[in-house]
């Protein structure tokens, strides 16, 4: 007994011990010697150019909790592999790009992004991640303030229309209307289709696009939102068997998708199923529903998968090594070209701070991203409704291809889209 | 009317997962008098243990089960020797804080395993189903209730007939007096928690052979027999079992009809239907439907 | 009034001196020592701790209110995020902006703080004959259900709430004419948004501490603890078990609303999975972990796990086997680890204490009471 109460109040006493050291308000501020804050003359820690000075990027994802960490972690260890590659190739402007030392795990939780972006918002340039609508929402004012730059992980509609915010990809609107164009051309769907998503933005957005792309090909919408959880799914299965489309349109997660579709079919659905870019997992491919998921899912994404054959692909697969293929890695190494053409420019504009990397995003004109997207799909300069990029991949289910999906049709616009007036966005978040 | 019946077979699929997992639930309260919120996790563990016996070291399906349950069985009694041995005779809610505790590392574990993708195992028979008009099940829902079903009996036989399953009843009568008769009270808790823990494999098995598999968020079925314990009494065996399966139906009925009789509940009442059915037997009956009504003494 | 004995400080020579809420000199000083402390940490410690030290408190208040019902008067509520969600949202829709997507009347913080408390405890009201009726675990679960029936009123009322993965804006902060949300020069001194609301934080932890041990100490805290003891025994001697246990829930569900509202003020913007069986686990840790049945054991609870992310954040970096990485070399990732370790300190903490913090608290007390001779 002895020891337990030596045990406790010794660890109780670190515990106290820690928390003060961490915490004293230092009265002199140790400023970066550089630019300003989260750029710095001196070398990065474990550089690759120890000559180059560094800048900090901050990233504050879902790491072990909450419903995203599966994808998460792939986005973050992309993103790792990414600036490292930026590094080893040069940095950028006499600069490396230090991204590991700023990783936050916020559990999908705004109080707890929140608390994040308080204890790193001296210390970064710019986030190279922030994970989750109202996660970001919660600090955008804050980064306003600060004039720190976000790269969201998710493809909203508006985030077209915030500065502070630099997306890649077609957002959930977009794809939607591409799938939908892309199932009347090529499924033969004429009668009636259902949108299932989750409530919430995620959902509300591919909606909205689909019931834009309904009224576009003169079919008949109705919107199901159904729960996360792949036990909860019945009220969806039971929805689409009762109203019997011939398209189904998911914006879900896996699991979730993988009931849906798994349930429907087995009581003899045969209608097309095209689901947004976070609703596969190559794990399905084992799971009762493939020969289902083969014959009816189609997947809308953004770019083309894992197994591509693009150079941006390809360094892709070089920097990550060894990698169980997984799409997440596609998205987070994606995201990422943006950021260094805003970086790129801001130190051509005249030296690299936050205020001209956030001037400098607004202003871009294209973006290399090595063949994964066409230059202009990162143009920022003008209005949404001109720059905001419109094209979506459609994958088939391979089980030969590394994530299990492969290249049905390539980037295309679909009509709907094309003639979409978008000047608001389709799901608003405020 | 096949909606009707449809509804009722898959909720009778799904509520065989709610009753083993409440099964597990009432085991250890019934020897422990604790609740314990560690099941979510055993769910887990044992779902991936036989997942890595099947899918990674080839073994057959049915094998590889057992040996999860094995597995799971003795997670269960070390969960209970390291985390909960020490604690004996505190305040029951210390108890289930640790039982959270211990949730919370067994599943962060767990997620490291599942990493990226789901878990899957193939149940062999595959997608095969079986039908009697326009309702049809598949051969992997109609295993899991021949398991259930062949679980509880054996459970029932267990306690009704044998020396331990007799010790285990005593033991949850009254401690003390079974202590004073000889019966080693430590390891009726350890068999609690490994009966438990084997319940959950079970359970966790059948997950993995799903749709969707075992991923990082499953866990979260193992809540829903919350109510159903509550609904069949927390010290009842049978009640676990009838709890579970009205759960399943109830949610699988809510899901298919809901929508179109009673939309003003809101869009997927069927998560809350577990809960008013909760309520509404509670009224009724407020120690559950089998539970022992305690006598308050001074 | 009576006179104190000099010399002699520990003679009380009137009930209203044994009962006072201060009654050894030593209490008294201490306390003050406290509250002078406590008024000096926003200029000793960073930003980002004050951030967590202003959450811990508020969130104090919400863990004195638990432990009025379940410590005090022993009535198990695993329903306490449902109360919470209750004041959030009703402080979020009468304090926030009228212009946003979402309902908000802009009223000032006067009306939608008693609001969100009276709102919640109107709700504790209807639960309380609940209570009555059933026991123990049967209670605990049912008001399980509750949290479940809240999650569901709370995604599906998207007009009020913003609805699941988009959530709102919390009430604006705006104390007697002085933004919390800002930074700058009030009252003489240059303070920056988290020493305003730190300072405000403690000025609200104080009040409803008093006011809780008030409670504890007054007629009402005796019943209750009776109650607790053998509520038969305590029906046998006359106390009133309705009235006294729907007493029980609606003061605690008052307080939970007023620390939801406030809590989420402080936030900024939150959505409805907050109040999940998560949140009511982790106001019930920091009553346990705090010690049950005393105020200040439920103050330094509610700090201790506010502040856990933050130290296990803090070890887990400090540890040598754990990988940096997030992915998938190593055994843990830091974060893991981070999220083990909540869970490992929670568990440690009831197996060494189970008394809690205010245990470890009466024994270094009694220590020093004794010392020379604390053997």
């Amino acid at each position: 007994m002895k020891l337990n109460r030596h045990l406790v109040r010794t660890s109780v006493v670190i515990a106290a011990t820690a928390l003060v050291l961490t915490g004293c308000r230092s009265s002199s501020s140790d400023e970066d010697s550089g630019a300003g804050p989260g750029i710095s003359d001196e070398a990065c820690p474990d550089a690759v150019n120890p000559d180059n000075g560094c800048i900090s990027l901050g990233v504050i994802s879902d790491l072990t909790k909450g419903p995203f960490a599966p994808l998460a972690v792939p986005i973050t260890d992309a993103q790792k592999a990414f600036w490292k590659k930026v590094n080893e190739d040069g940095g950028v402007g006499g600069y490396d790009i230090d991204i590991a030392s700023n990783i936050a795990d916020a559990e999908y939780n705004p109080e707890i992004h929140n608390r994040k972006y308080q204890e790193m918002r001296k210390d970064i340039l710019a986030l190279g991640q922030t994970l989750g609508s109202s996660q970001t929402l919660a600090i955008l004012e804050d980064m306003k303030d600060d004039d720190v730059l976000g790269l969201p992980a998710s493809w909203n509609s508006a985030w077209e229309f915030e500065d502070q915010i630099l997306e890649s990809g077609a957002n959930y609107c977009f794809e939607a209307m591409n799938g939908v164009d892309w199932a009347v051309a090529n499924r033969g769907v004429t009668g009636k289709v259902i949108a299932v998503g989750y409530p919430g933005d995620y959902g509300g957005d591919a909606a909205a696009g689909v019931e834009a792309a309904a009224k576009a090909n003169d079919l008949e919408f109705e919107k199901i939102e159904t729960p996360t959880g792949q036990d909860n799914q019945a009220g969806a299965v039971a929805a689409i068997l009762k109203a019997k489309p011939d398209l189904v349109v998911v914006t879900t997660g896996p699991a979730e998708m993988a009931t849906i579709v798994g349930g429907t079919a087995a009581q003899g659905f045969t209608g097309t199923f095209v689901g947004s870019s976070p609703t596969w997992n190559p794990a399905l491919l084992k799971s009762p529903a493939a020969p289902a998921l083969e014959a009816l899912f189609f997947q809308a994404g953004p770019w083309g998968p894992f197994g591509t054959d693009t150079p941006g692909h390809e360094a892709m697969r070089t920097a990550l090594g060894d990698v169980t293929p997984n799409d997440g890695y596609t998205a987070g190494w994606t995201w990422s070209y943006p950021l260094l053409a805003a970086l790129k420019k801001a130190d051509e504009d005249g030296g690299i701070t936050r205020e001209s990397l956030v001037a400098a995003a607004s202003e871009l004109t294209e973006v290399d991203y090595e063949g994964i997207l066409p230059p202009e799909a990162g143009a920022t300069q003008g209005d949404p409704a001109d720059v905001a990029y419109r094209s979506s991949v459609i994958s088939k289910v391979d089980p030969a291809a590394p994530t299990g999906v492969s290249i049905e049709q390539d980037l295309t616009t679909g009509p709907t889209a094309e003639a979409y007036d978008f000047s608001k966005p389709c799901f608003s978040l405020q | 009317m096949t909606d009707f019946f449809q509804a009722l077979v898959n909720g009778f699929g799904q509520g065989s997962i709610y009753a083993l997992l409440a099964l597990g639930y009432v085991m250890i309260y019934k020897a422990t008098r604790v609740i314990s919120f560690a099941q979510p996790a055993l769910m887990v563990v044992g779902g991936l243990f036989s997942y890595h016996f099947t899918s990674e070291l080839g073994l057959n399906f049915w094998v590889g089960m057992v040996l999860g349950i094995v597995c799971g069985a003795l997670v269960g009694m070390l969960v209970e020797r390291i985390a909960l041995r020490p604690m004996l005779g505190k305040p029951v809610f210390t108890l289930a804080i640790i039982t959270i505790g211990v949730d919370i590392v067994l599943r962060i574990v767990s997620n490291r395993y599942i990493g990226v993708q789901s878990r899957i195992i193939e149940y062999p028979g595959g997608n095969e189903r079986f039908s009697i008009g326009d309702v049809s099940i598949s051969h992997q829902r109609l295993g899991l209730i021949a398991v259930t079903a062949v679980t509880v009996a054996a459970l029932a036989l267990f306690f009704q007939y044998s020396r331990t399953g007799l010790a285990m009843r005593a033991t949850a009568l009254d401690q003390e007096t079974a202590l004073a008769q000889g019966i080693r009270v430590g390891a009726v808790f350890a068999l609690a928690w490994a009966i438990a823990g084997g319940l959950a494999a079970i359970a966790g098995t059948f997950v993995a052979t799903g749709n969707a598999g075992i991923e990082q968020t499953s866990w979260i079925i193992a809540l829903k027999a919350l109510p159903a314990i509550i609904i069949g009494g927390l010290d009842s065996v049978q009640g676990a079992v009838v709890g579970g399966l009205a759960v399943g139906i109830v949610e699988a009925l809510t899901a298919t009809f809901q929508p179109d009789v009673a939309p003003w509940l809101g869009a997927n009442f069927a998560l809350v239907a577990p809960y008013a059915l909760m309520f509404v037997v509670l009224l009724v009956r407020p120690y559950g439907l089998f539970g022992t009504r305690e006598v308050e003494r001074v | 009034m009576s006179s104190r004995l000099r010399g002699r400080p520990l003679v009380r020579t009137s009930y209203a001196q044994d009962m006072a809420l201060l009654n050894t000199p030593a209490k008294r000083r201490s306390t003050i020592a406290i509250v002078i402390a406590s008024f000096l940490v926003p200029f000793l410690v960073t930003d980002d701790l004050l951030l967590v030290l202003t959450l811990g408190m508020i969130s104090a208040v919400g863990a004195i209110g638990l432990n009025l019902v379940t410590g005090y008067a022993g009535q198990v509520s695993l329903g306490h995020a449902f109360f919470i969600g209750l004041g959030a949202y009703t402080g979020a829709v009468l304090g926030g902006d009228p212009d946003a997507a979402v309902t908000g009347y802009g009223l000032p913080i006067y009306v939608w703080l008693p609001a969100a408390g009276l709102v919640a405890a109107v709700a504790g009201l209807l639960v309380g004959p609940i209570a009555v009726r059933l026991r123990g675990l049967y209670l605990a679960i049912v008001t399980l259900g509750l949290v479940f029936l809240g999650d569901h009123i709370f995604r599906e009322a998207r007009d009020l709430t913003g609805g699941p993965g988009v959530g709102r804006r919390g009430p604006d902060l705006v104390v007697f004419g002085i933004d919390m949300g800002e930074s700058g020069v009030v009252l003489g001194l240059d303070l920056a948004r988290e020493q305003r609301q730190f300072l405000m934080a403690l000025v609200f932890l104080i009040v409803f501490a008093v006011l809780a041990r008030n409670i504890a100490r007054s007629g009402v805290g005796r019943a209750f603890s009776a109650i607790r003891d053998r509520d038969v025994a305590a029906a046998v001697i006359g106390v009133d078990l309705t009235r006294y246990k729907v007493m029980a829930f609606a003061m605690s569900s008052f307080f939970a609303g007023v620390t939801g509202a406030l809590y989420y003020a402080v936030v900024g913007v939150f959505e409805p999975s907050a109040f999940g069986l998560l949140l009511s686990v982790q106001y019930l840790a920091m009553i346990l972990i705090g010690g049950v049945a005393t105020i200040s054991g439920a103050i330094m609870g509610a700090i201790f796990i506010s502040s856990l992310g933050r130290i296990s954040g803090e070890i887990a970096h400090v540890l040598p086997f754990i990988s940096e990485s997030s992915g998938t070399d190593g055994l843990l990732s830091v974060f893991q680890l981070e999220a083990i370790l909540y869970g490992v300190l929670i568990i440690v903490f009831l197996i060494f204490e189970p008394r809690g913090l205010f245990g470890i608290w009466t024994r270094i007390r009694n220590y020093w009471k004794g010392w020379p001779f604390s053997y």
